[in-house]
């Protein structure tokens, strides 16, 4: 028998909306599990609607980044405001191993989906419920952004410029990561379903899965009781020097350097051509690199401003010093890391245009992930509805008629 | 999979014996999510120990190598050996942990595996079913991959920095903490569980290889600009301001610190300015929506900075998120530490270390209600566990386990 990706034969609805809950589904999408979304042209997602569309064409079925953040899931449209639509998505959910949604506390109850429906039409169903402050607790129903969120983990306090105020991160860093992150609470649920037979709901709090990222600022707190603060690009825990950005030649051109042992020091201080600043014996220990950090980078930030980022970065490299440049967007579709590495694939939309995707971004030697782009509105309903359940063909085209599956 | 004993803690991921091989943040935090759910973790160091074990935060900032809360962070419910790899005996003592194992999970340069060689052919030749999560800044192929690199080569590789974090013309940042890192370990974790999980399926063990870089630069940027790149030609940067097409959204500073000020959608906006007070300013045609509000940006950011200058974090998101307008407390550390809500959901656990003491952690980053996780056993001292382990997995007796100490084996 062929190999077979791994989740092969686990099915996924998916009611996640926007960005995080269409990623669970995306990551476990990519690794063969069908996934269903189940969305509605009553009510269309936001992203849907995002610019820019394939060949400056609007229409919800043609924003490029919808498509790179919902690729591999599967569309089903439902109008669940309709008693009959809820019926057909809780026989879609009676044939499907895991359930995902990223609404509000209480949201899946009002729509008749709560956790208790599901299990009476399947008993050992996964419930994956990932609220931006889990299913209880006095901000059960906190409004947030993905983008503000990170600000009641700590995180936000901890971003910016040495000494200064925090500056905002202009995009939801935690929509991706709690996305992937939940695929992996769906996969332990998985196990343990295998091993004991029963499913269960999960409380996945946006919140607290992102707060972990504060581990390092955290321990400084819990055993010194210090609450930390913006610090530019230096170390977390103080356990590098140098460490940071430093400009080059060119607009807005920059590379980063982290020097965490002394070996990639001497080689640092070598590939600067031995320069009198840096031959002083207290640089030769982190110690006193730490100590003199703002110097260390004042000195650095003299010498790399005559660079080209991507040459100093190979030079450096050549002596042993952690360095990469700084890419902007435009570098990332360039760059011969990326390029050698499939990030970006071109694909053919179901509609027929070209567009331009993440592909695998993780390489898997023995699996081949299926990459396809995001989907329209509905793409699965005919497989769905007539193979998959069984609705006969009039039927089918009565409920499409009434706009139940719509 | 590792028959479980009945008598055994069911974690969810209980069955699954793992080999963290890893050191600092990346593997060590992916290994956490094995171990913390239930699998079996043995983390494998090398005599020295982990870096993480050298890098802080130290308490009272005296440096020892067991009460650096870096490693005692990430590296709870696991058991820890020691094994010198470069040794002949140690290298082969760790290939056949790896025979009794489902996973390996490591971090280091693909150059180091290759010179202990421990690169991934011979791996699977020692055991086909192995599944090997492989964490690095730029990953195992590739120009780049015999670079040098740490989470922030990483970071500012991915294209983040560029877009999305710093003021224009200033220095991009990273997130002040191991966000690549971070972002690598939770991608390696649901990839990496997937290949365990479908390993049948998918024909037996196989690499999986998560370059810290390429998963930020492929889901956070990609995502949502490289389309429109390739389409387009045409590219944007950071601004410094939390989101430059609509206004307010952005951090502004308040009395007693700062708060995410947010009010986009009319609901919102009406929220925000009766929360204000109606002031009449707010009442400007060219402020009624959030796109000409973005426009005059500077005018209208001065006029709620005035506002919030005045009030307090709590009170101004209390009141804001009574509106509905979602405004939240850009919260410290500390005050993070002290919310009510976090504590009513039992996110934080107290440990017992022996050499740290009693402390507060932070616990399951999400809820199994039939089968719940999260720290509870603190992270091992060095080679803590040698003589139970290659007992329990190898068959050796305490004197082997004594004279490969000796000979510095282990």
């Amino acid at each position: 028998m062929a190999n077979q990706l791994p989740l092969k034969g686990v099915r996924v609805v998916n009611f996640g909306w926007v960005w995080a809950g269409p990623v669970v589904g995306q990551t476990l999408g990519f690794l063969g599990a069908e996934v269903l979304k189940i969305e509605s042209a009553a009510r269309v997602d936001m992203t849907r609607n995002l610019p820019p569309f394939a060949d400056g064409i609007l229409g919800p079925d043609r924003s490029l980044s919808n498509h790179a953040c919902w690729a591999g899931n599967g569309s089903v449209s439902l109008n669940l405001k309709e008693p009959e639509a809820l019926e057909l998505a809780l026989r879609l959910i009676a044939s499907a191993d895991v359930v995902v949604e990223n609404f509000g506390p209480g949201v899946m109850e009002r729509l008749g989906l709560g956790y208790e429906r599901l299990r009476a039409v399947k008993e050992d169903i996964i419930l994956f419920s990932m609220p931006a402050a889990g299913l209880y607790g006095p901000l059960e129903h906190v409004r947030t952004y993905g983008l503000s969120l990170t600000s009641l983990t700590g995180l936000d306090s901890l971003v910016g410029y040495k000494g200064g105020d925090p500056v905002p991160v202009e995009n939801a860093f935690s929509d991706p990561f709690a996305g992937i992150f939940g695929a992996f609470a769906v996969l332990a649920a998985l196990n343990h379903r295998r091993n004991t037979g029963t499913g269960q709901h999960v409380d996945f709090s946006q919140q607290e899965a992102v707060m972990q990222m504060v581990g390092p600022a955290w321990m400084d707190y819990a055993l010194n009781g210090r609450s930390g603060g913006p610090k530019s690009n230096e170390h977390p825990t103080a356990a590098a020097a140098p460490h940071g950005v430093f400009p080059c030649q060119g607009d807005d051109r920059w590379i980063s350097i982290a020097v965490c042992r002394d070996e990639e020091w001497q080689g640092l201080v070598a590939a600067m051509g031995h320069p009198d600043w840096a031959t002083a014996p207290a640089f030769a220990t982190l110690p006193g690199r730490v100590s003199a950090i703002d110097r260390l980078h004042e000195h650095i930030a003299q010498w790399t401003r005559e660079f080209d980022d991507r040459e100093l970065a190979a030079r450096l490299q050549e002596h042993g010093v952690a360095a990469s440049p700084v890419l902007n967007v435009g570098d990332l579709l360039h760059d011969p890391q990326y390029r050698a590495r499939d990030t970006f694939i071109e694909v053919t939309h179901p509609l027929g245009f070209r567009e331009t995707i993440y592909g695998a971004y993780v390489k898997t030697s023995r699996s081949r992930p299926d990459i396809r782009p995001g989907p329209t509105i509905g793409q699965d309903n005919e497989r769905v509805f007539r193979t998959l359940l069984g609705i006969p063909e009039a039927e089918y085209e009565r409920l499409k008629r009434d706009r139940i599956i719509y | 999979m590792i028959p479980n004993t009945p008598a055994a803690p069911r974690g969810a991921l209980a069955g699954i014996r793992v080999i963290d091989f890893g050191q600092m943040v990346s593997a060590p935090y992916c290994a956490k999510l094995f171990s913390d759910y239930g699998a079996d973790v043995i983390k494998v160091e090398l005599p020295e120990g982990d870096a993480a074990r050298t890098a802080g935060p130290f308490p009272g900032d005296v440096p020892h190598v067991e009460k650096s809360g870096l490693y005692f962070f990430h590296n709870t419910n696991k058991r820890g050996i020691t094994c010198d790899v470069a040794h002949p005996e140690g290298r082969r003592l760790f290939l056949r942990l790896l025979e009794h194992s489902d996973v390996l999970i490591e971090n280091n340069l693909p150059q180091r595996m290759r010179a202990w060689g421990l690169d991934y052919a011979t791996l699977a030749e020692t055991n086909p079913d192995l599944v090997v999560i492989s964490i690095t800044p730029f990953g195992q192929t590739g120009p780049y991959s015999g670079w040098n690199g740490y989470d922030l080569n990483a970071y500012h590789l991915s294209g983040a920095s560029s877009r999305y974090c710093g003021r224009p013309g200033e220095t991009p940042l990273e997130h002040g903490t191991f966000a690549a890192d971070y972002f690598g370990a939770v991608t390696a974790a649901a990839w990496g569980l997937a290949a365990v999980y479908g390993r049948e399926l998918a024909g037996g063990g196989q690499q999986v290889d998560v370059s810290c870089a390429e998963a930020i630069a492929a889901t956070f940027v990609g995502g949502q600009n490289i389309g429109c790149y390739a389409q387009e030609g045409r590219f944007d940067k950071r601004t410094g301001v939390g989101m430059p097409l609509g206004a307010p959204a952005t951090i502004l500073p308040c009395r007693d610190g700062h708060v995410w000020m947010l009010a986009l959608e009319p609901g919102q906006w009406n929220g925000l300015r009766k929360v204000m007070g109606d002031p009449e300013w707010a009442s400007l045609e060219m402020f009624q929506d959030m796109y000409s509000r973005a426009q005059n940006a500077d005018v209208i950011y001065e006029f709620i900075r005035e506002w919030t200058l005045q009030h307090d974090k709590m009170e101004i998101m209390e009141k804001c998120q009574a509106a509905g307008c979602p405004v939240t407390a850009v919260f410290t550390i500390a005050e993070a530490a002290a919310q009510p809500h976090l504590q009513a959901r039992d996110y934080f656990v107290d440990m017992e270390h022996p050499q740290l003491g009693r402390l507060k952690n932070l616990g399951a980053p999400f809820k199994l209600p039939a089968c719940p996780g999260g720290p509870e056993r603190p992270a091992p001292l060095l080679g803590q566990h040698n003589a139970e382990v290659y007992r329990e997995l190898l068959g050796l007796g305490a004197a082997d386990v004594r004279r490969l100490a000796q000979r510095n084996v282990i």
